[in-house]
């Protein structure tokens, strides 16, 4: 740990000299002695961790030298050691924020000693906190968090980048399991709000009657159970981010609510009558076409375009390529690093089983079926045998659906352009067709 | 080193600020007597000027140092300059407290001279 920085501000050349022993017997802390305010001041640059302050000095008051301080350092605790024995003076320079009043006497040593081991704990615990939040950071960057080399994703990883420089509303579509929460995480943990909190609200799985409270929290006694206040999640995200999942799920009443919100960046509690201003970026997700929703009436039209923002649409893993053996092999590293397991390598054929799948559940199935395999082999590969599928929506869903044999054949060949990126030799290759069928079918716009 | 009995002023005090580190202290002491008699000069060049805000100042500097040595029979009087002179009283009897002052500190500045061997 770095040393722990202590400023002394005392024109007395004897009291100032016993406090810099005092605080120096402990080795961690380093300590500077200065006889007037001006010359802290001008050290502030050293970023003290904390400062002890005289309050009668011979150029300007303690006062005056702790509201210089705090103009520009709100952060660093102010502590006055000072001969005045007047309460009211005590109750003014803590009023002004310094963060303890002592008189110089015999109890001065205790006091201070108690109080910097207080500042040091919370320092350190300031320190974790940040070094916390730069690990999310970390984590969340998105180039580590979501992994691909398809163009698709890559097209994804640009939308990403456009929508951390600015606080534009950001509107995320995607089936389920394709990532879209990871997404809106790594938006906020690469933004400028990064250091502020991200708050998700998953619409869909909050009860209606309950859903305005917990968005915008309520008063005590607004409703039957309200027994306390309870902050929402609008105000717990401020300066940071909200994101609300599902919010194609939203009934018309919230959706008129959340829409004035957005608007006026203002809320009022439930049963409450205080206006709350908020400073929340907002991140919304859907796995519903919402334009669709507000041709049939579900989704309010106004509300669709204030959260439309930067649209983000997450391919099916499907449609991804050889992304899934990206993930696949991520995965199964992923899995045996947390569980203290030998490396696993992913067979030829056990590939292929995968590449053949149209993964419904997405790179959340694939993480399932990928961690399923990891447990069930007894070696340190993973082949096709220990791959299985069990999705209800699995390849038998494409027959499932009553179709002529020309919209089968239709659908099949768009499926295998569409992961492998339209190329047509290499499709016709895999369905053993001639190319000729498949530049047809294109130039008749059947595909 | 300082003798077990001190008279005028408690080494226990100082200790307990300073530490039981012989070097320290006397540092400390050797700091006192450098630049204790200069606030005491100004208390009593401010009374008789008639400057009741040096003298004021001057008080309430000294105040806590002659708490750290402990200073017996200083601790109302120190008290008592401060609050008169912040009342502008620079009247007889405040005359009388600071050569009681004057006195007591002589006495301590001879015997930690003694104690510490210091010129």
């Amino acid at each position: 740990m770095d040393a722990f920085k202590i400023f002394i501000v005392e024109d007395d050349v004897f009291y100032g000299e016993m406090l810099r022993h005092y605080l120096a017997l402990n080795p961690d802390n380093e300590v500077h002695l200065f006889k007037t305010g001006e010359e802290c001041l001008k050290n502030l640059y050293r970023a003290p961790a904390m400062i002890s302050l005289d309050y009668s000095l011979p150029d300007m008051s303690g006062l005056d030298v702790m509201r210089q301080i705090k103009k520009e350092h709100t952060d660093i605790p102010v502590v006055i050691v000072s001969g005045q024995e007047d309460i009211s003076t005590a109750v003014a320079l803590l009023r002004e924020g310094a963060y303890d009043y002592f008189v110089k006497d015999d109890d001065v040593k205790e006091r201070l000693w108690n109080v910097l081991k207080k500042i040091r704990e919370n320092v350190q615990l300031r320190s974790e906190i940040s070094y916390l939040k730069e690990e999310i950071g970390r984590k969340y960057e998105f180039r580590n968090v979501i992994k691909g080399n398809s163009p698709s994703i890559k097209q994804i990883f640009g939308l990403i980048e456009k929508s951390i420089k600015t606080n534009i509303s950001v509107s995320i579509t995607g089936e389920t399991g394709t990532g879209k929460e990871l997404v809106a995480k790594a938006i906020h943990y690469n933004s400028k709000r990064a250091k502020k909190p991200f708050v998700a609200i998953n619409v869909s799985a909050v009860p209606r009657d309950l859903i305005e409270s917990e968005m915008f929290g309520h008063e005590k006694g607004a409703f039957t159970g309200a027994v306390t206040r309870k902050i929402g999640k609008f105000e717990q995200a401020s300066g940071g981010t909200i994101f609300l999942d599902e919010i194609g799920e939203m009934d018309m009443n919230m959706q008129a609510k959340l829409l004035r919100v957005i608007q006026e960046r203002e809320l009022t509690r439930v049963g409450g009558n205080e206006l709350i201003n908020i400073d929340v970026r907002l991140i919304v997700a859907t796995n519903r076409n919402l334009a669709d929703e507000v041709q049939k009436g579900n989704f309010r039209e106004d509300l669709y375009y204030r959260l439309l923002g930067l649209p983000i649409e997450l391919p099916p893993l499907r449609y991804r390529g050889n992304d899934i053996i990206l993930l696949a092999k991520y995965f199964v590293d992923e899995f045996c690093k947390e569980n203290k397991m030998k490396k696993l390598s992913i067979t030829e054929s056990a590939q292929q089983k995968l590449m053949g799948y149209h993964f419904p559940g997405n790179v959340r199935e694939l993480r399932a079926i990928i961690e399923l395999a990891a447990v069930l082999t007894d070696t340190d590969q993973i082949d096709e045998s220990h791959i299985s599928f069990n999705s209800a929506d699995a390849a038998g869903n494409l027959l499932m659906e009553e179709s002529s044999l020309a919209e089968y054949t239709r659908k099949i060949i768009s499926y295998y352009l569409q992961k492998y990126n339209n190329n047509v030799l290499l499709v016709a290759k895999k369905l053993e067709i001639g190319k000729s069928t498949i530049y047809r079918m294109i130039k008749e716009k059947q595909i | 080193m300082a003798q077990s009995e001190h008279v005028n002023y408690s080494l226990e005090k100082l200790i307990g600020f300073v530490g039981d580190d012989p070097e320290a202290i006397k540092n400390m002491v050797n700091l006192f007597l450098n630049t204790t008699p200069s606030l005491l000069n100004a208390i009593i060049a401010s009374f008789q000027e008639g400057s009741p805000e040096i003298l004021a100042k001057s008080a309430h500097t000294l105040k806590p140092t002659l708490d750290v040595f402990g200073i017996r029979d200083t601790y109302d009087l120190i008290r008592n300059i401060e609050q008169k002179a912040k009342r502008s009283e620079l009247d007889e009897a405040m005359d009388k407290q600071i050569k009681q002052l004057t006195h007591t500190l002589e006495l301590v500045f001879q015997e930690l001279k003694l104690d510490f061997n210091l010129p």
